[in-house]
């Protein structure tokens, strides 16, 4: 068994998936520990924030401010303002306002501003404009207002009694403030989703829940397929016919629709995620049991197996000793891969709306399945769906690595 | 083609046992809940409807067509004779429209997606699989990781990766839908263009994902043909490279057939998801709203149509195969 | 003078193993073999038998490579030629090959008739007619007492005996002029040991054939099968003779360590120990300065692992390699023998 381990450690693929894998639980485990937020409370209000840091305004103006000279602040400012197809556009009025080309030159920003401000005339007709065009040069005009100044912004604050606004502070353009002295700063490394909520902690919520599921579905599918495998493998006759024709007949019948059908029929009510998980090890074990069985033909004829026989030992005792330790490899592959596709499962389902009830916790499926009912991937809201995708995606791969790498343990002849 | 009967005549009568089976079990499992399945069903749809008459009129036909007071094998058989004429009932989500109605609408967009993209991808996927394990060397060391790494994408995932680089992006492809929303169905050049720009993305959505499934088992199983003892063999009698790089194709494809029998069922689920990212107007849109919408006849009409179109293929394919294995014809003569 | 069918004159080959290391299989084997007769190939499993077979053959199949020496077939010298004209016109035509389990050695899903046509077609122009493949092909059926029906067959069809009659067949369709067996009878009983070896001899006296090299590792076969005899060790032939004298005049030690290890039922014989060879053959990626046989040899001279012991000719085709001369070696024989009849 030492040995076994061994050679189990030392294969690449194992590791990698297996240090993936564990990468990716230890994350589950530990992110709650750290932020303690749940992971289905709302807190942007509106939806989709982009991935960033959020600082308070309102806290960032009461912080003391400290005076930092950078030069290239001005320029950021501006550049934040004007971008470059700004600036050609900007040059394409002043040429058909009949500006000479050649006095233009659209990297010195002082310089068109300043021919921009004499030159500008919102009524003036410039032929072929369409009213579209005429109102972005009309907006770019106001916002270029007061681009140049380096004044600073007042603050001022409602007079309780007399109601008029009187200036507290001014926030000076060289102001910064360290942000660790802002007493609220949320970091929204995937932003918010569809609801407002934090997407990180409830990526790694769901992946807990998601991961859980597979496992409760891929036990329950490798327990059915072993036991019926072992069965249909070690008695034989009738019984294995039997088992074998309830096994092609869940082989041809696809298992989404199995799900779909009794995941509605349940109801919306009784669906917790542990029943989805049961349901789907119910329509899962096939593959198991053909395996199994398999296995179990090609032992049942032993010679350790006829001498327990002729030892008298009772068919469980020899199934339990004798042939389970044989077919152990083959189950935990099974298990392993029973698991990727639990996951993979509920994610389907999910996404078809018949996953686990949506309000208590949130799995990948049902991220995805808001994800595109709320357009995300149309909008452009990467952060709402690319990271569930790369997770599952993750999730399957690493457990199909470490099972490449297991078979490759068990079977020498696929050894590179 | 004598010597096919036997295998013909095991195949078909295993094909007809299991569609009996898939009547029971979509018959049966919808009644297993407790209570009255009519009064249930109906109490869950009428939140939605606000159509008076509607409710009562789905609730008069679906009792007459569970009829649940009669005895339960009686229900059975008028179900079957109703699906035999075409009659699933009324659609709670579409009413009036009838299942038949919606399903026939939306039967072909999935079909014709769905089998052809399946085959493509199985097609190229073996193909590329036998390519690298002949080749061997730098084409063999691309491939192989790029198919692991897109067999482990589900069919959504490749759905949604080609819908935000192509169509979001890009802009080359449309979103979603079969068709430009502007226009009507008609056999116009004009709509058939327009149908081909919105078949594109969710085909190969497909195709690729199956040809990474497919192309690492057919590398597998060319390479252990390739070292088979016929090659060796053949080649000492001075048989062409070609010639036998035909012979170990042949032979490795037929496992592969019967493993295509085997995942049609997964992969038509996975395509069936790979439809709703798309919108496309298929069978999978087709659950989908009708989950949302709570629509248990076209629920269950759909599932069996599924079931029937993968049961049927699966036939097919088993006859294929059949015919291709000159091996069972053989087994058969004596 | 009998026309020489093969001749090969210190061929060396080897392999390339994955690490880039060389490893000689054929390690400058020079042999002929004349028309009509049949020279037997023995020795241990890895000892280069199969490799020269398949380095006889003149098309090379990485990682076996081709190094130095030459090939004459009649004549005809291939060693150097284009691989596709060795394709079309040695490969089977001049030199054929009976592989080892020939059982397997058929493609499962082709009809037999259609390999042969795609055999016979592989050679090039001209190309001949389907009926005219298939008169040939019962012909060679005929010859080696299968029914014509076999041609309509696949191999799962068949029976183990029947597979490997029609491989046979395959081989000699095209009338070579020297046809390679290996290990044709090893996976055989005795009786059908004795079949195979009579439907080749058959062959040979029907023209099919016009010389044989059959490779066993069975000493006392061969002296049934072969009209000369050479035996190999470690990649080299370390005795060469005729089938009388190789069996009971062995001159090498490793020869008369095998003779001296197989039980034959023959008058005179009987009270003669039977004695292993003790050790295993050397790693051929490292090979022993010096002979290849001293660690086994009972009787080694500290000068023979000095350097590398060259083929003794001894004249009439019989050669051994060693460093002792022939009466050195008998003599030492005699000495062993009464010690073990002590």
């Amino acid at each position: 068994m030492k040995h076994t381990f061994q050679q189990i450690f030392r294969s690449t693929n194992y590791v990698i998936g297996f240090a993936i894998f564990m990468a990716i639980v230890l994350t589950v485990i530990v992110y709650p520990l750290i932020i303690t937020d749940p992971p289905l409370e709302i807190i942007g209000q509106g939806t989709f924030f982009e991935p960033g840091i959020y600082v308070n305004v309102y806290d960032s103006i009461g912080s003391s401010p400290n005076t930092l000279m950078l030069d290239d602040a001005a320029p950021k400012r501006i550049a934040s303002k004007l971008s470059n197809d700004d600036r050609l556009a900007m040059k394409d009025w002043l040429v058909a306002a009949g500006i000479p080309e050649n006095e233009i030159d659209i990297d010195n920003t002082k310089v068109l501003l300043d021919q921009w401000e004499r030159n500008y005339d919102p009524t003036q007709k410039i032929a072929g404009m369409t009213n579209a065009k005429r109102n972005y040069f009309i907006r770019l005009n106001n916002s270029l207002k007061g681009l140049l100044s380096t004044e600073g912004v007042s603050i001022a604050v409602k007079n309780a009694e007399t109601g008029a606004l009187e200036e507290t502070s001014v926030v000076e353009q060289s102001d910064y403030v360290n942000i660790r002295q802002v007493p609220n700063v949320r970091v929204l490394l995937l932003g918010t989703e569809n609801f407002g909520r934090d997407v990180l902690t409830e990526l790694v919520a769901a992946t807990g829940v998601s991961l859980r599921i597979g496992f409760v579905a891929g036990i329950t599918a490798t327990l059915i397929g072993l036991t019926l495998g072992l069965l249909a493998g070690y008695i034989g006759g009738l019984v294995d016919d039997g088992i074998m024709f309830i096994t092609n007949l869940f082989t041809v019948i696809p298992s989404i629709v199995l799900l779909i059908l009794i995941s509605f029929s349940i109801g919306q009510e009784k669906r917790g995620a542990f029943t989805i998980a049961v349901v789907i090890g119910f329509t899962g074990w096939v593959w198991t049991a053909r395996a199994v069985r398999a296995q179990v033909i090609s032992l049942r004829n032993r010679d350790h197996v006829n001498l327990s026989k002729l030892s008298g030992h009772s068919i469980v005792h020899i199934i339990l000793t004798d042939i389970l330790p044989y077919i152990a490899s083959y189950v935990v592959m099974a298990l392993i891969l029973q698991i990727s596709i639990g996951i993979l499962m509920e994610a389907s389902l999910s996404i078809l709306g018949l996953g686990p009830k949506t309000t208590e916790v949130p799995t990948l499926g049902l991220m995805l399945n808001w994800a595109f009912i709320y357009q995300a991937p149309i909008l452009g809201k990467w952060w709402a769906y690319l990271p569930v995708i790369v997770t599952i995606a993750l999730v399957t791969f690493s457990m199909n690595l470490m099972n490449t790498g297991l078979d490759q343990v068990f079977n020498p002849a696929l050894r590179e | 083609m004598k010597g096919y009967r036997k295998y013909f005549l095991n195949k078909l009568l295993w094909f007809l046992v299991t569609l009996v089976f898939a009547f029971i079990l979509n018959f049966t499992l919808p009644r297993l809940m407790p209570g009255d399945p009519v009064a249930a069903i109906v109490s869950r749809l009428a939140q939605g409807m606000s159509d008076a008459t509607g409710v009562q009129a789905i609730y008069q036909q679906y009792t007459d067509l569970f009829g649940t007071n009669r005895p339960m094998l009686e229900q059975f058989f008028i179900y079957i004779k109703n699906v035999a004429q075409g009659d699933f009932g009324f659609s709670f989500s579409q009413y009036p429209r009838t299942v038949a109605d919606v399903l026939k609408s939306s039967i072909w967009w999935t079909v014709c997606l769905q089998f052809p993209a399946i085959i493509v991808g199985w097609l190229i996927g073996n193909i590329l699989g036998a390519l690298a394990a002949y080749l061997k060397g730098g084409f063999d060391k691309v491939l192989m990781p790029v198919s692991i790494f897109v067999s482990n994408l589900p069919a959504f995932g490749m759905a949604v990766i080609l819908l935000v680089i192509f169509a979001v992006n890009l802009e080359w492809f449309p979103t979603s839908g079969g068709y430009g929303f502007d226009l009507i169905p008609n056999f116009s050049w004009g709509f058939t263009w327009s149908v081909i720009v919105h078949y594109q993305l969710p085909f190969w959505s497909i195709v690729l994902v199956a040809i990474g499934g497919q192309a690492i088992g057919m590398r597998s199983m060319s390479i252990y043909e390739l070292n088979a003892d016929y090659v060796k063999y053949s080649r000492f009698l001075g048989i062409q490279d070609r010639k036998i790089v035909g012979y170990v194709f042949r032979n490795a494809m037929l496992p592969q057939i019967t493993g295509l029998a085997l995942a049609i069922g997964t992969m038509v689920g996975g395509a069936l998801v790979a439809e709703i990212i798309f919108s496309y107007p298929g069978l999978g849109s087709t659950i989908y709203t009708a989950v949302l919408g709570r629509d248990y006849p076209l629920i269950s009409a759909t599932a069996l149509i599924i079931t029937l179109m993968v049961l049927s293929a699966n036939f097919l394919i088993e006859l294929v195969y059949g015919i291709l294995d000159p091996r069972i014809k053989a087994a058969q003569a004596d | 003078m009998p026309r020489v069918m093969l001749e090969v004159k210190d061929l060396t080959t080897k392999y390339i193993t994955r690490f880039k290391e060389d490893v000689y299989a054929v390690d400058h084997v020079s042999l002929k073999v004349e028309e009509g007769k049949t020279l037997g190939i023995s020795g241990e499993s890895g000892c280069g038998k199969s490799t020269l077979a398949l380095s006889l053959m003149g098309y090379y199949f990485a990682p076996l490579h081709y190094t130095s020496g030459e090939i004459i077939i009649d004549g005809r010298n291939i060693s150097g030629m284009d691989p596709d004209d060795v394709r079309k016109s040695i490969l089977g035509t001049e030199i054929s090959y009976i592989p080892q389990s020939a059982m397997n050695a058929l493609n499962p899903t082709q009809k037999i008739i259609h390999f042969i046509e795609d055999v016979i077609q592989a050679h090039g122009p001209p190309y001949q007619t389907k009926k005219e493949i298939y008169e040939l092909a019962t012909g060679c059926c005929d010859v080696l007492g299968l029914p014509a029906e076999v041609l309509q067959k696949y191999p799962v069809e068949l029976s183990g005996g029947m597979r490997q009659r029609t491989v046979i067949a395959v081989s000699v369709i095209l009338f070579p002029k020297v046809l390679i067996a290996d290990e044709p009878s090893s996976a055989l009983d005795v009786t059908s040991q004795k079949m195979v070896i009579k439907m080749l001899k058959n062959l040979m006296e029907k023209g099919y054939i016009k010389s044989m090299i059959f490779i066993t590792h069975e000493l006392p076969l061969l002296y049934n099968v072969a009209d000369d005899i050479m035996v190999m060790y470690a990649g080299q032939i370390v005795e060469k003779g005729t089938a009388k004298e190789a069996v009971f005049d062995p001159l090498h030690p490793y020869s008369k360590g095998l003779m001296g290890s197989i039980i034959v039922p023959e008058k005179g014989l009987r009270d003669v120990k039977l004695t292993a060879i003790p050790g295993v053959p050397p790693n051929l990626k490292k090979p022993p300065a010096g002979c290849q046989f001293a660690e086994r040899c009972k009787f080694v001279w500290p000068k023979c692992k000095a350097a590398s012991v060259p083929l003794r000719d001894v004249g009439y085709g019989r050669a051994y390699r060693c460093i002792l001369s022939e009466n050195e070696l008998r003599d030492a024989y005699l000495r062993e023998a009464k010690k073990d009849a002590r």
